[in-house]
């Protein structure tokens, strides 16, 4: 059974139709990645299956279970994280306190100490800026924030939004490798970005997104080499 | 020292116009009369001056002193030296002294020329002018004035240059060693330590509480009671907007409610159903309590502005409905409810006005231990986050919807036994205690006091319904003076007079941590 399986999802703003029968898996310990440009719907998607958005028609399975008509905390609750177009960071609270609240969803407080750790373990730049405002966090560090922050939930799947964006590319490369680690660690991952080299080259599949719709679904090694994602999204004649 | 000097122009500038303010609300004469009767009763007359005008000379001339002082300060990179702090103080005081100087001459002169100026300011009347003309003609006057702010101004600049040298250092070490000493010593350090240390404290905190109204007479028991009841709202309307981060412009709606409520239950008419008040109290806490979970689920969807603009319809919607025709025969009508019941304790009645203190503090109390017990839970967390970002906290599993209808729930509770309080204390409530003001007054008490902060609210209420009681002779310009006071503190304190340590933290500390992360070595990664 995959760990998320999407099925003909047809979102709307208003009588804006954003997106147009979607449907996509994720296998358990996957890193998934979907690609396309401005206004493909990937955000859309994304916000879909967290539940922020509530799509018409279609189905949100998670590990074959129904979560398509559950309110967006309720969504949490079953083990689906999000971090946030724009990292999404609380400005005006201090790290820790963002990291607390982003283990809100747990019941098992207990193990709070252990989460902080194994974050702070893999964020040790947290761990100095511990009692910081986020808000005076660099770019880079929000990001890892935002990331920290949704691990502490203990997710089944981790759904990421565009991580790379304004970021230098050095940081870019770290991020990813990040990425790469959590994944390791046995989290799920559906990446969602416009650097489309970067996401192809940590993913093990690709869905490329078109003004609402997938057009292309392939291992990430293969649409590397297609020649209209080449064009489109790499830059490459 | 071009750039002192501009900052004793500008500081000048600010002083004069405050001063202008002041004058033209008659603030120096009363501050004049509260020196009098503070430091002497009998008439002394000094180089041909009465003791009024003297009064009123040493209120301004503590003004110039400042004024001088500020202007004459030292600036960020700047030498200080005499010279510097001199010059920049004269410009200080002489701006000052021009713009007062030249108001005194202007009303003077058109005082002379027969124009009755108390006509538009009630406070400007001849005698007062006479008094600002410190009893001279109008132009000798005018120069006086402006001699007097212009010379105190230097001297305010002299004496902050000398106090800021080697003497303040000197007596700043010193102090910083006694204090420390005091703190460190073997026997206050046990005391501290001792297990009932923080029990005696507090306790000594309730005798304390006990004492005042005991001490203090009707008038001052009544005013306590007034800046008690807006400590309630303000602790109420602080979880709604301070925690939660909703504008709620309607608060006055739950006041009225838990009012009306004790009111209709325990008063003779409308209804005669003259039931104690210990039973209209929760019923009025609840009824509250409920209208703000109605008034909710309109609005959870709303966010900001439109949030504001809807409940601010809501305060206004309970107040004209207790007036109209459909509900007077309910309510009461324009006419109010009249003879309200008070509470009785072991069969004697307990509603004066000291009483009355004592019910609110522990309501208070109350108050400020649901309050802080809210914010360190699971659901203070979740208001935090609702606040700062709603779609980001929904996305971290928090139900912002029951979030919402709780703060509302919880801060329309406090209002409706602040209510109860109110109108039992008063034995009156109509429909003219429940309009728009309070709701802007409380609103003023949790912004200029602290959003967010307990203590800050507790001062608010006292800085905001304390200071005019005692300021009864600038009644007429309370509002006047309400405005220029908020105007100024969110200009030179924006985080409240006690704010809580998120907010000095965001507003104050937050840019020097920037730096300092930005200048450390590798701190930007």
């Amino acid at each position: 059974m995959s760990m998320l399986e999407i099925n003909d999802i047809h979102t709307y703003y208003g009588n804006i139709h954003a997106l147009n029968g979607i449907s996509l898996k994720v296998e358990k310990g996957e890193i998934v990645t979907l690609i396309g440009a401005n206004g493909a719907g990937k955000t859309t998607t994304l916000r879909t299956i967290a539940g922020l958005l509530k799509p018409r028609q279609g189905q949100v399975l998670l590990e074959g279970e129904d979560i398509t008509k559950l309110k967006a905390h309720e969504v949490v609750y079953k083990g689906v994280a999000m971090v946030p177009e724009g990292r999404g960071i609380f400005a005006r609270l201090t790290v820790t306190e963002n990291l607390d609240l982003g283990a809100y969803s747990r019941t098992d407080r207990q193990n709070f100490a252990q989460d902080l750790e194994r974050v702070f373990t893999i964020f040790p730049r947290l761990k100095e800026r511990q009692k910081q405002v986020a808000g005076t966090l660099s770019g880079g560090e929000q990001q890892m924030l935002a990331m920290g922050r949704s691990l502490m939930a203990r997710p089944r799947i981790l759904l990421m939004d565009e991580p790379s964006m304004g970021l230098a590319p050095i940081l870019v490369e770290s991020i990813f490798d990040t990425i790469v680690a959590i994944n390791k660690e046995g989290t799920t991952i559906l990446l969602v970005e416009q650097n489309a080299l970067m996401a192809l080259s940590i993913a093990a599949r690709g869905y490329v997104l078109q003004t609402g719709e997938i057009v292309l679904l392939d291992s990430a090694a293969n649409l590397k080499q297609n020649e209209m994602v080449r064009k489109s999204y790499l830059g490459i004649e | 020292m071009n750039k002192q000097i501009n900052n004793g122009f500008r500081t000048g500038l600010i002083f004069g116009i405050i001063n202008i303010f002041l004058i033209l609300i008659g603030f120096p004469m009363v501050a004049g009369t509260i020196i009098k009767d503070a430091i002497h009763n009998d008439s002394t007359v000094l180089l041909g001056l009465n003791a009024d005008i003297l009064d009123m000379l040493i209120f301004m001339g503590l003004i110039g002193l400042w004024a001088g002082a500020s202007g004459g300060r030292r600036l960020k990179g700047e030498v200080d030296t005499w010279l510097d702090a001199l010059a920049s103080s004269a410009s200080s005081g002489f701006t000052n002294g021009l713009l007062v100087g030249g108001l005194a001459y202007l009303l003077g002169a058109l005082n002379d020329a027969g124009v009755r100026i108390s006509v538009y300011l009630a406070a400007i009347l001849p005698a007062t002018i006479k008094q600002l003309l410190l009893g001279k003609n109008t132009l000798d006057g005018a120069l006086l004035e402006f001699g007097f702010l212009f010379v105190t101004g230097l001297l305010g600049g002299a004496l902050g240059f000398a106090l800021r040298g080697q003497w303040r250092k000197a007596l700043g070490d010193w102090w910083k060693k006694i204090w420390s000493g005091f703190v460190n010593s073997a026997w206050v350090r046990k005391i501290r330590s001792h297990p009932l240390f923080m029990p005696a404290v507090y306790a000594l905190g309730l005798v304390i509480l006990y004492i005042i109204p005991q001490e203090a007479g009707k008038y001052w028991n009544y005013t306590l009671g007034t800046v008690g009841i807006y400590v309630l709202l303000g602790l109420g309307l602080n979880v709604v907007v301070g925690f939660a981060g909703l504008l709620d412009l309607g608060y006055v709606a739950f006041f009225a409610i838990g009012a009306y409520t004790v009111a209709l239950l325990t008063a003779p008419n409308p209804h005669h159903l003259m039931w104690s008040f210990w039973v209209a109290l929760p019923i009025g806490i609840v009824l509250a309590a409920a209208a703000g979970i109605l008034l909710g689920i309109p609005v959870l969807r709303m966010r900001g502005d439109y949030l504001a603009i809807v409940t601010l319809g809501f305060g206004e919607i309970i107040r004209i409905l207790a007036t109209s025709d459909l509900l007077t025969p309910f309510s009461g009508g324009p006419k109010g409810v009249s003879a309200i019941g008070g509470p009785t304790l072991f069969g004697k009645p307990f509603s004066s006005d000291k009483d009355f203190v004592y019910l609110i503090m522990i309501g208070i109390l109350l108050t400020i231990f649901v309050t802080t017990q809210l914010r360190s839970s699971r659901v203070g967390r979740a208001w935090e986050a609702m606040r700062e970002d709603e779609t980001v906290a929904r996305a971290m599993g928090i139900n912002t919807l029951t979030h919402k209808l709780m703060a509302f729930a919880i801060g329309a509770a406090f209002a409706g036994l602040g209510g109860v309080l109110f109108a039992s204390r008063n034995q009156f409530t109509g429909p003219e205690d429940h309009n728009l003001m309070v709701s802007i007054n409380v609103l003023s008490v949790v912004i200029v006091g602290g959003m967010g902060s307990i203590p800050g609210v507790i001062a608010g209420a006292f800085a905001l319904k304390g200071l005019p009681e005692v300021l009864r002779e600038v009644q007429d310009y309370r509002v006047l003076f309400f405005g220029a006071l908020l105007v100024i503190m969110m200009i030179w304190r924006p985080e409240g007079l006690w704010p809580s340590s998120r907010r000095s933290m965001e507003l104050g500390k937050a840019d020097d941590n920037a730096k300092k992360n930005s200048g450390a070595p590798g701190g930007k990664p």
